[in-house]
């Protein structure tokens, strides 16, 4: 619909370490949800001999490695949200204490009313996703800590197991650690469908550049004549 | 630099130890003399089973090894095992089915550990003992009262606290378990809780838990060594009475009382059966190809990477096997209500249903994602509807905090 004559303005959202860190952070649950799932329910390899193979091991390495790198990002991510030179969002994150917004917001989504003023960063329904996600982060880390350093008897990892005992016996034991980290598996992989779409949607109703906004930095707004 | 760190090192380590041994001496000094002559010779019981001296000083090794103590404490650990039978012992039974106690004194091939259990000093237990009625509560009251502060508590079974407390009201005197295991323990030197139902509640304790029962620390809010295990090895329990009897003191406990030495690591990482888990070989039915070539047993059902316990590294009856060896995985009964978070025992946790019905986290999981997708096609659908042709306006963004960068033309 739009004609050649329509003006944009490019207004940047995200800054460069916002954007590393946000796929960074994508590709190493990505990553973590492949292979959490072949270690929950992992397939035999049948073929060659015991000494030549190490699948369920280098798995295993990969799943700790980028358990790790989610562990040093969500610490950059929390040090942006406060520190950030470009926009320390943290208010942001609590705009869903705003019910009257929210309720203006739901309308939006169930296609009731037109998009609501925008008074902070993101959407109310946004900022309690993006906080549940954290919170999710957070429990997923700290379960994980436990189940590796139950197994890591040396080094930062064993530390952390020792600090983390108590919550481990409060919790009722590794077993339940292992349910309550493979359910929250589940609640990403949600979480990322509902993210995902929620994106391509707000692309394509406001048209706005919401997708590349968070490769480029940039939204573009259109100016009125 | 790293040479010099090792001599300090070395020397720190080594006077460490002299004091350990300095302390084990003192102590045993003092056990010859307050603690009644040994009741019997363990020399004898030995020659009389068929061991010979050699096979104890091999036993004395691999104990003061699983003990980690340096070989100059093997003379103390021999020492320690003839002085075995001068601790008074007395032998509680609660709520439970008497399993430990069989599994100590019915293995068909006992080892040192189990004579050494054979020849224990028991001054009271249920099970054993010959007296009954009156004679039995007398017997009871006499051990409590001459080795006040000396003897060593060791109890089988949960304590239910359901009914008020009138459960395991038994004894011609009409004492309930609660009372007797209160009476009994403000007495002892130490507690030792054998069997994950005194020490956790296990069973008894299981859900919908009809009796409240459960583990004795938390019943009656004291400190126990917890032999965990259902039943638990044999070397755990006489393990920690060699230690007391060296030491004067009980070892060092994790956070849910288990010896260290004993249950500090997990079956997974000593099983004999990992590296097939790293290659990522696995049994996938019983009986199949991988069984026979011993694969590991983890999508059977195998506890072993949540259960803490030695099983692993000193296994079941003199060494000759233990249960993941014998082809079936780790139920997990090291821990604390295993009966309910390690169900299923014969499927992994993932296949675990949740909520009373049959659904596994995968299932709902699954479900709920159809869900959001279906949601996602409708909702995208009748947006495309409700915004058809519509050039939507983006409403106005107040956002000073922004840099604005320039215009840009489409």
């Amino acid at each position: 619909m739009q004609t050649s004559t329509q003006k944009y303005l490019g207004v940047k959202e995200w800054s460069a370490s916002m954007r590393i860190n946000h796929w960074t952070v994508a590709i190493s649950i990505f990553a973590l949800i492949v292979t959490g799932f072949y270690i929950a329910d992992p397939f035999t390899i049948s073929s060659g001999e015991t000494v030549d193979k190490f699948f369920m091991g280098n798995v295993r390495f990969v799943h700790i490695l980028f358990g790790a790198f989610l562990i040093f990002l969500s610490i950059q991510r929390l040090y942006l949200a406060f520190f950030s030179k470009f926009h320390a969002d943290w208010r942001d994150f609590l705009a869903w204490t705003d019910l009257k917004a929210m309720i203006e917001q739901i309308k939006f989504y169930l296609l009731i009313s037109e998009h609501p003023e925008k008074k902070y960063l993101y959407g109310p329904m946004q900022a309690l996703a993006y906080t549940g996600c954290w919170a999710m982060v957070v429990v997923i880390i700290i379960t994980g800590l436990i189940l590796m350093g139950a197994g890591y008897h040396a080094g930062l990892t064993s530390v952390a197991f020792y600090v983390l005992k108590p919550i481990e016996n409060l919790l009722g034991g590794l077993a339940v650690v292992r349910l309550i980290h493979h359910i929250f598996t589940w609640l990403f992989i949600l979480f990322i469908i509902v993210h995902m779409y929620m994106a391509f949607w707000y692309d394509a109703v406001l048209k706005e550049g919401t997708i590349s906004s968070m490769i480029g930095g940039r939204v573009f707004k259109k100016i009125k004549e | 630099m790293a040479k010099g760190n090792n001599a300090a090192y070395k020397k720190m380590i080594d006077k460490q130890y002299q004091d350990l041994m300095k302390r084990c001496q003192v102590h045993m000094e003092q056990i010859e003399k307050d603690l009644p002559e040994p009741k019997e010779d363990l020399h004898e019981i030995l020659k009389d089973r068929g061991f010979s001296r050699r096979d104890f000083i091999k036993w004395t090794s691999v104990t003061t090894a699983a003990l980690m103590l340096p070989p100059i404490f093997r003379p103390m650990v021999a020492k320690a095992a003839e002085n075995f039978s001068r601790l008074p012992v007395v032998w509680l039974h609660f709520s439970e089915c008497t399993g430990c106690s069989e599994a100590f004194l019915r293995s068909s091939y006992p080892n040192v550990d189990d004579i050494l259990l054979d020849t224990i000093s028991l001054e009271y237990h249920e099970t054993l003992m010959a007296a009954s009625g009156y004679q039995a509560e007398q017997n009871l009251e006499k051990a409590i009262h001459d080795f006040a502060g000396k003897f060593i508590c060791v109890i089988e079974g949960a304590l239910p606290r359901g009914l008020n407390g009138k459960y395991l009201t038994l004894g011609p005197k009409g004492k309930t378990g609660i009372e007797v295991a209160k009476e009994v323990t403000s007495k002892a030197a130490a507690v030792v809780c054998i069997g994950s139902c005194s020490a956790f509640g296990n069973i008894p304790a299981a859900k919908p838990n009809p009796t409240d029962a459960v583990g004795i620390s938390k019943a009656l809010g004291i400190k126990t060594v917890n032999i965990a295990g259902c039943p638990p090895n044999a070397v755990n329990f006489t393990g920690t009475v060699l230690h007391y009897l060296m030491f004067g003191s009980l070892p060092p406990l994790d956070s849910l009382g288990r010896p260290l030495w004993a249950y500090e690591k997990r079956i997974h990482d000593y099983c004999e059966r990992r590296p097939h888990y790293d290659a990522g070989e696995f049994v996938e039915e019983w009986g199949d190809a991988g069984a026979k070539k011993g694969w590991c047993l983890y999508k059977v059902g195998c506890k072993g990477p949540y259960t803490y316990a030695n099983c692993s590294k000193v296994r079941f009856n003199d060494g000759i096997s233990w249960p993941v060896m014998a082809g079936h995985g780790c139920i997990g009964c090291t821990e604390p209500a295993f009966w309910d978070t390690m169900a299923p025992l014969e499927k992994p946790i993932s296949d675990k249903t949740i909520g009373g019905g049959e659904k596994t986290v995968d299932t709902i999981g699954a479900v709920l994602t159809g869900a959001a997708a279906v949601g996602i096609a409708v909702h995208a659908a009748a947006s495309a509807i409700r915004h058809k042709g519509k050039a939507q306006d983006s409403g106005s963004h107040n956002d000073d905090r922004m840099n604005t960068q320039e215009g840009k033309h489409d």
